[in-house]
């Protein structure tokens, strides 16, 4: 206990410097403002924004990058009050009553309770992640190639079972991510795989490349070609901002349940936090004594999802950074994000760059208060935002990320490949599948194969290790037990009810 | 088979059109094609030409219209996929495999591969045996101006610098949208940026070329030259004779 308090204290020590505040608050404010904006999801959020923390120390960067994603989130809220338009996939829920909330003209209440539980779960969340680093990190020492094998095959499975449609393509989708991941030098020998000798594809696809494609630009090109949507801005001005003390009371017993729900579910891996806020507004509807008022503006609707999905984005962090394992598309942008200022997500981390760690970890909170500070007198800019038409947006967005890829390298090829899989990714829509398992299985790629080949090759080329070994053996048995709950059809038929609803 | 192709009243799914199918049966048996012709070139044919073949039989078997195709997204996405795992094995054929206990390069893309094949093959056999989405229309106009913009962007921000790179692109890219209006644009175009140099050039101090340079052209010229030289490298590994 002291030890974690300590390790705490650290965090803070390293967080509260005033530059890493000033990163913190700048990346909170450039995620709301980028996570506001209709038709950008968080991931490309992230990847669009990445660039910009290249000049960065390690600390102060990696401080940005939780702050914008933490903005990304809360601005996707704020347009599910505001405009009925989930801003992300973490908010469609929100919309239900969010939005019919800010109709009867309760949107102030409605924003600043979604900011008051988010604050509260995010608390709640860092404790655990502080208090869960330690013993998890400490548990990744045990594991050999085998069981991070294991472990990475589970990661994956779950993160196929808890996505929404069919999981034989979501599984085919990573498998096709772990396939390009091959390309470029071969980690050991050094040879040339699928390069073609094209110098350029040496060092492999660049993972913000992919990225920037398929959640950006085949978003973006796919906006255009549904009808120009009409925009149900709540027009009267947003007053009232601060809730009252009934609703207060209203939310929170959600809020806390929310935060509950929402942190189990987020350490799971597999895009936890839409999971959390779909699973804590089901179960706030079923536990509500007059379930009727939902979707008529009870602010348990509000409180409960926002409250949930923010706990769950932060205890997405736990694999991350103790067994360097990304549970979902936007940790495996952190993955990428570390990589570039050299820093190897891991048990590691902890040991061997206590600051980095826990500065991470405190500064989460911080985030999570600046948001809080800044987004509420803020609301009337982010409406004014939401003003812009598309048609003026979509290209700033297009010319942002252009700018944004060739800067990483200062490589024209990168933006080519970009825009070569922006029409991958509108192909993938297309075909319903989705390009979230497919980043996962990329990042996951390299890791996964080293781990394969160093557990043969100690194995002496024997195949059932895998499953010999407890740790790595009970792993498999549960990624078995999930995929078959998954594709059984009375399983799959609630899947789709909770998708739906 | 002949049921499958008349549509009946009575089921609310029916098989795709039969100009539909075409289409989506030219392709495949076309990409098919290429890669069966890529296997002559490689030291290890057997599996991906196998592989290739049945696909190109199946791509006919869909323009003859024996195949009752009910989940268009699914089969040809299943199929696409089954194409790009036998890609996969042709690219990576000539690298060494497995020695003693040891995996070779070549090994890990093989193996998943041929999983991801196994895979493609389920799915498409479902889009065969169950009823499903068809495609929705591709677009053309939208997706091809705002590649171009990408593309143009790409081109022309080594030699003509920051600034008539990103407000070329935002002016190409712009016109993919039908509500586009000139005056509108080209004022956005030069707002966004003037924004991105104060916030890349000024504030971020990346390193970017902002107007073009004197031999502007020339550079320009060059980068195409360079990217036919690869073009050509590639081209000579498969056309014996080339020079």
């Amino acid at each position: 206990m002291s030890e974690l308090l300590s390790n705490l204290a650290l965090g803070f020590g390293v967080a509260f410097s005033p530059m890493n505040v000033l990163f913190c608050l700048l990346g909170a404010l450039v995620g709301t403002l980028v996570g506001v904006l209709p038709g950008i999801g968080t991931v490309a959020t992230i990847a669009m924004l990445l660039p910009i923390t290249f000049g960065l120390p390690p600390v102060g960067a990696l401080i940005m990058l939780a702050g914008i994603y933490y903005g990304a989130q809360y601005g996707g809220s704020t347009t599910s009050v505001l405009v009925n338009i989930p801003g992300e996939a973490t908010s469609v829920v929100t919309c239900l009553d969010g939005h019919q909330m800010a109709r009867q003209g309760r949107a102030g209440a409605a924003l600043a309770i979604a900011a008051i539980g988010s604050f509260f779960a995010g608390c709640v969340a860092t404790v655990l992640v502080a208090a869960l680093g330690a013993p998890l990190t400490s548990l990744a020492l045990l594991f050999g190639p085998a069981e991070y094998f294991s472990l990475m095959v589970l990661g994956l499975i779950f993160a196929v079972v808890l996505a929404k449609g069919s999981v034989l393509k979501a599984i085919a989708m990573v498998l096709s991510g772990l396939l390009m991941s091959m390309v470029g030098s071969d980690l050991e020998t050094g040879a040339g795989r699928m390069t073609f000798d094209i110098a350029e594809l040496a060092d492999g696809i660049g993972f913000t490349n992919i990225a920037m494609g398929v959640f950006g630009f085949a978003e973006i090109i796919r906006n255009l070609e549904l009808p120009s949507e009409s925009r149900d801005i709540v027009s009267s001005k947003v007053t009232g901002l601060m809730p009252t003390r009934k609703d207060l009371i209203d939310a929170s017993g959600a809020i806390a349940r929310g935060t509950l729900l929402g942190s189990l579910l987020g350490i799971l891996p597999g895009g936890g936090a839409v999971i959390a806020s779909f699973a804590a507004y089901t179960f706030e509807k079923r536990m509500s004594k007059d379930p009727s008022k939902f979707g008529k503006g009870a602010i348990e609707g509000v409180a409960a999802p926002e409250s949930a999905n923010n706990a769950a984005a932060q205890t997405a962090f736990i694999p991350l950074l103790t067994l360097g394992i990304p549970p979902n598309a936007v940790m495996a942008l952190m993955v990428g994000a570390m990589t570039i200022h050299g820093i190897v997500p891991g048990p590691q981390v902890m040991t061997k760059q206590p600051e980095l760690f826990w500065g991470m970890i405190a500064s989460m909170w911080i985030g999570n208060l600046m948001l809080v500070i800044i987004n509420l007198p803020l609301v009337g800019v982010w409406v004014t935002l939401l003003r812009v038409p598309y048609r003026l947006l979509f290209p700033s967005i297009i010319v942002f990320c252009c700018i944004g890829i060739y800067s990483i390298n200062n490589a024209p090829t990168d933006v080519m490949i970009s825009a070569m899989f922006g029409v991958v990714g509108y192909w993938l829509i297309k075909h319903d599948f989705e390009a979230a398992p497919m980043l996962l299985g990329f990042v996951l790629g390299p890791l996964m194969e080293e781990n394969l080949r160093r557990a043969m090759l100690i194995a002496r080329g024997d195949a059932t290790v895998f499953f010999t070994r407890p740790i790595s053996g009970g792993l498999l048995a549960v990624a078995i037990v999930l995929l078959i709950l998954a594709v059984l059809p009375m399983i799959r038929k609630r899947r789709e009810e909770v998708f739906v609803e | 088979m002949a049921e499958d192709v008349q549509p009946s009243r009575n089921e609310p799914h029916v098989a795709e059109p039969l100009t539909d199918r075409r289409k989506g049966g030219i392709i495949i048996t076309a990409v098919a094609l290429v890669l069966l012709l890529a296997t002559f070139y490689v030291s290890s044919p057997t599996v991906p030409r196998v592989m290739a073949i049945l696909v190109a039989v199946v791509g006919v078997g869909v323009i003859a219209g024996w195949v009752p195709v009910r989940a268009p997204q699914d089969f040809y996405g299943g199929l696409a996929l089954v194409l790009l795992s036998t890609f996969a094995i042709v690219a990576s054929a000539e690298l060494p495999g497995q020695r003693g206990f040891a995996f070779g390069p070549g090994t890990a893309p093989r193996l998943f591969a041929i999983v991801l094949a196994a895979l493609g093959v389920t799915i498409a056999l479902t889009g065969v045996f169950s009823d499903g989405a068809r495609i929705e229309k591709y677009k053309i106009r939208g997706p091809v101006l705002v590649i171009v913009g990408i593309s143009l962007f790409a081109a022309l921000i080594r030699p003509f610098g920051l600034i008539i790179a990103t407000y070329l692109a935002f002016m190409v890219s712009i016109t993919g949208s039908k509500e586009m209006r000139w005056v509108e644009s080209a004022i956005a175009a030069a707002a966004m940026t003037l924004g991105c140099v104060l916030l890349f050039v000024y504030l971020l101090n990346l390193p970017f070329q902002l107007w073009p340079p004197s031999n502007a052209l020339q550079l320009f010229v060059n980068q195409f030259a360079d990217m036919f030289k690869t073009l050509y490298l590639l081209l000579q590994k498969f056309v014996p004779g080339l020079k």
